[in-house]
């Protein structure tokens, strides 16, 4: 008998008597009369966040981090949820699908919920999971596609309803009547096919002709589309891509002479747009319509996040769609959260039915609108916000008005078709 | 070694595969799964690169192709929130049947592939990747589009490979969907392992390796050319096919996103650093690939000079991209012949040593 044969006895044995290595305890416990599950205990409550910090998003998820700190540690300063201390378990995405997965499955045993997914093919990928295991998920996207849904929250309205609301906007600020051409320059998936969805509504609603332009994010030359727009003879164009694509369009429709308003959906805006040689032409005749507030805006929810912000990130850029969105998620999980434990229910599904009972959730501006999650159905605000863009504001926007939505958003009816 | 100890070690090694989902945690268990579907597309690229020499980045299609199949074959008939409809088919039917596609995919593309070579062929074979992102993020009554589409999980004889169906719990360790697919991974790559190196030393493998080194003295061996190669691209993409479909249960719900351009590279990389040709190799190769950046990624808690997420300097993911890159320079630098090469070198080396 070889030394082998010994070797691998030994292993088999010691295999089999330590066997039941791991076991299970997700059995719900009780302390001091507040029900606690997975990511619950006595003293914390522990959140998970899958940010893409190393793929095409980065810059944004790492800015989504610093506003979602911002938030928590300041909470916790302030003693916590209902005496316990909120920390967070941060696994990197960097925008694919199978580590997402891998990454979940790291964390999904230690929290009691998601308090940021970034990517809507992520967060398909991640749904029966979460679904089965009862946990919320805070989207950090606005597709109404993902509706209805029990788990996800999103952070205010939609994108179909933004195109609606910057529609309504070009006709009562901009002069476009019924009649019009409008151009859509948006990107293949999710985010620029829901958008499309809107703008074609409305187009239906005011007998208005959609010109379409759909690109890829890999495309950054915007002179065919423009070439097209202008063919068409649009009066106005829609924007549902990303910041590279807004600096070409803004710059070559201006050096082409296509003099027309831009109004961009929230993600097609970022501050660094104004480093740009773009600059001048964006600050010209971009608008912004999201759900998310511009930085001047004076509530005092917004005002008190950018105080906290400039102090904590002297030199970083706060941006609505990065760090005020990770921010404002954590306002939405904090009220689910002290909710639960208002209730003395603190598992999975208790913060769930607590985030449903919310109808009136009030961020303090942050997001446009008070929030109704008592429909999984609908998205919990149809407000948005209107803003232009001046390179002197904070965040490079200036909010227009007060947060609105016009009638044909609200009679909007959600479901794809 | 002579057969009795030969026979412990084969039940050795069956019975710690068979243990270790009573220890394993979910992470690596999900990572394991990963690694397994990779490793049984992967030694399908090696067996067409490494032994018919036909370059081809057309892989992550194909492998897309068993996924999808296997999605569309076994899913629920009616559609429903969580996606399209299906036939509706047996799990084992679906897995074979996506197979067989995965494998038809590939025979069709053969005319192409028999006619061009190295990189031109592999820049031909790129083609297909875009074709089939874009079909996947529009055939939207098959594919789902960009929500994707739930995989149907897999059952045999009445025993699922979910969750529950039935409850099962062993040694006081629930068994769950990851613990029930790793027997499943483990029994496919075991098969996919045997199959590639028996193919390899067979006839057909011989063949193809004389094709590779040189068509014109092959076919005056008598070797009907164009067949082998069609044959060998048709037996690539149904092992691309087979990494699918288990890399779609892996996943539980697939995306256009997880088959891009990058896949294609990854499976060259996996196959270049295990050394190509080789079976064992590609196998290595598949692990390392996929399961580097997860493991940096599950470590970056705890390793020295890595940043937590979401802090300032070098992440985990930075860190294993870096890695990752370091670890091919260093194989083509000094493993020309990959993982299996050196392995191979070191051994002979002993052998020489012990003869002196």
């Amino acid at each position: 008998m070889s030394r082998r044969w010994y070797a691998i006895t030994t292993v088999v044995l010691a295999l089999a008597v330590g066997a039941c290595g791991k076991g299970s305890d997700d059995g719900g416990d009780s302390s001091g009369g507040v029900k606690t599950g997975p990511g619950t205990t006595a003293d914390t409550i522990t959140l998970g966040y899958l940010p893409d910090l190393s793929g095409v998003f980065a810059p944004n998820g790492k800015s989504m981090m610093e506003g979602a700190k911002l938030y928590w540690d300041a909470k916790n300063e302030a003693g916590g949820i209902c005496g316990r201390k909120v920390e967070l378990k941060t696994q990197d995405t960097g925008y694919d699908p199978q580590k997402a997965v891998a990454a979940y499955q790291q964390i999904s045993g230690d929290v009691v919920g998601l308090g940021l997914v970034l990517g809507s093919s992520i967060t398909s990928a991640l749904l029966p999971s979460v679904k089965q295991e009862d946990m919320f998920l805070n989207f950090a996207g606005w597709t109404s596609d993902i509706l209805p849904n029990e788990n996800v929250a999103i952070a205010g309205t939609t994108y179909d309803i933004e195109a609606i609301n910057a529609i309504d906007f070009l006709m009562r600020e901009h002069g476009l009547k019924a009649g019009g051409t409008v151009g859509h320059l948006y990107f293949e998936g999710d985010y620029g096919e829901n958008a499309l969805q809107g703008s074609k509504y409305a187009a239906d609603k005011h007998d208005l002709k959609i010109v379409e332009q759909k690109i890829t994010p890999a495309d950054t030359d915007m002179t065919g589309a423009v070439a097209a727009f202008r063919r068409a003879g649009v009066k106005a164009i829609l924007f549902s891509a990303a910041p590279p694509q807004a600096a070409s369009l803004a710059g070559v429709a201006t050096s082409q002479k296509l003099d027309v308003p831009i109004v961009a959906n929230g993600p097609g805006w970022t501050p660094q747009l104004l480093t740009t040689p773009a600059a001048g032409a964006l600050a010209k005749r971009y608008y912004v319509v999201s759900s998310m507030a511009p930085l001047n805006d004076e509530s005092e929810g917004v005002q008190k996040f950018l105080a906290a912000y400039e102090q904590a990130y002297p030199k970083g850029t706060p941006s609505s769609n990065g760090s005020l969105y990770a921010y404002a998620g954590a306002q939405i999980a904090d009220a689910a959260l002290t909710k639960a434990c208002e209730n003395k229910d603190l598992t999975r599904k208790g913060v769930l039915d607590a985030l449903h009972s919310l109808t009136a959730l009030d961020t303090g501006g942050t997001i446009a609108g008070k929030l109704d999650f008592s429909d999984p159905s609908q998205p919990p605000s149809r407000l948005v916000y209107t803003a232009r863009v001046r390179k002197d504001a904070p965040g490079g926007l200036a909010v227009i008005g007060e947060p609105g939505t016009s009638d044909d958003a609200e009679s909007y009816q959600f479901g794809g078709s | 070694m002579s057969r009795a100890p030969r026979a412990a070690v084969a039940v050795g090694v069956v019975v710690v595969v068979a243990a270790l989902p009573l220890y394993l945690e979910s992470f690596w268990l999900q990572t394991a799964l990963f690694s397994m579907g990779a490793i049984v597309a992967a030694i399908g690229l090696t067996l067409l690169v490494g032994i018919a020499g036909q370059l081809s980045l057309a892989h992550a299609f194909f492998v897309a192709v068993g996924a999808y199949g296997y999605a569309f074959l076994a899913g629920t008939e009616a559609a429903g929130e969580d996606g399209p409809a299906g036939l509706g088919l047996p799990p084992l039917l679906a897995l074979v049947g996506a197979v067989a596609l995965a494998g038809v995919a590939g025979a069709l593309f053969s005319p192409i592939s028999g006619r061009v070579r190295g990189i031109y062929l592999g820049l031909a074979s790129l083609g297909l990747v875009f074709l089939g992102q874009h079909v996947l993020q529009n055939a939207t009554s098959v594919t789902g589009g960009y929500e994707g589409v739930a995989v149907e999980p897999f059952g045999l004889a009445g025993f699922g490979f979910s969750d529950s169906d039935p409850d099962l719990t062993i040694f006081d360790v629930p068994y769950g969907r990851l613990e029930r697919l790793w027997y499943l991974g483990a029994v496919l790559v075991a098969l996919a392992v045997w199959y590639g190196r028996n193919l390899v030393r067979s006839r057909p493998g011989r063949a193809l390796a004389t094709v590779r080194d040189g068509e014109i003295a092959a076919a005056v061996h008598g070797i009907d050319v164009v067949r082998y190669k069609a044959a060998a691209f048709t037996v690539s993409s149904m092992y691309a096919g087979l990494g699918g479909v288990l890399t779609a249960l892996a996943f539980g719900r697939i995306v256009p996103e997880s088959f891009g351009f990058l896949l294609s590279i990854d499976f060259l990389v996996m196959v270049v650093i295990g050394g190509a040709g080789s079976v064992g190799g590609a196998a290595a190769g598949a692990v390392f690939v996929t399961a580097l950046p997860l493991v940096l990624n599950h470590y970056s808690g705890s390793l020295p000079l890595l940043a937590e997420p979401g802090g300032g300097g070098i992440g985990a993911s930075e860190a294993s991209r870096f890695v990752y890159g370091a670890a091919i320079v260093a194989v083509l630098l000094f493993a020309r012949d990959g993982l299996s090469g050196l392995v191979r070198r070191s051994q002979s080396r002993e052998v020489k040593e012990s003869l002196i």
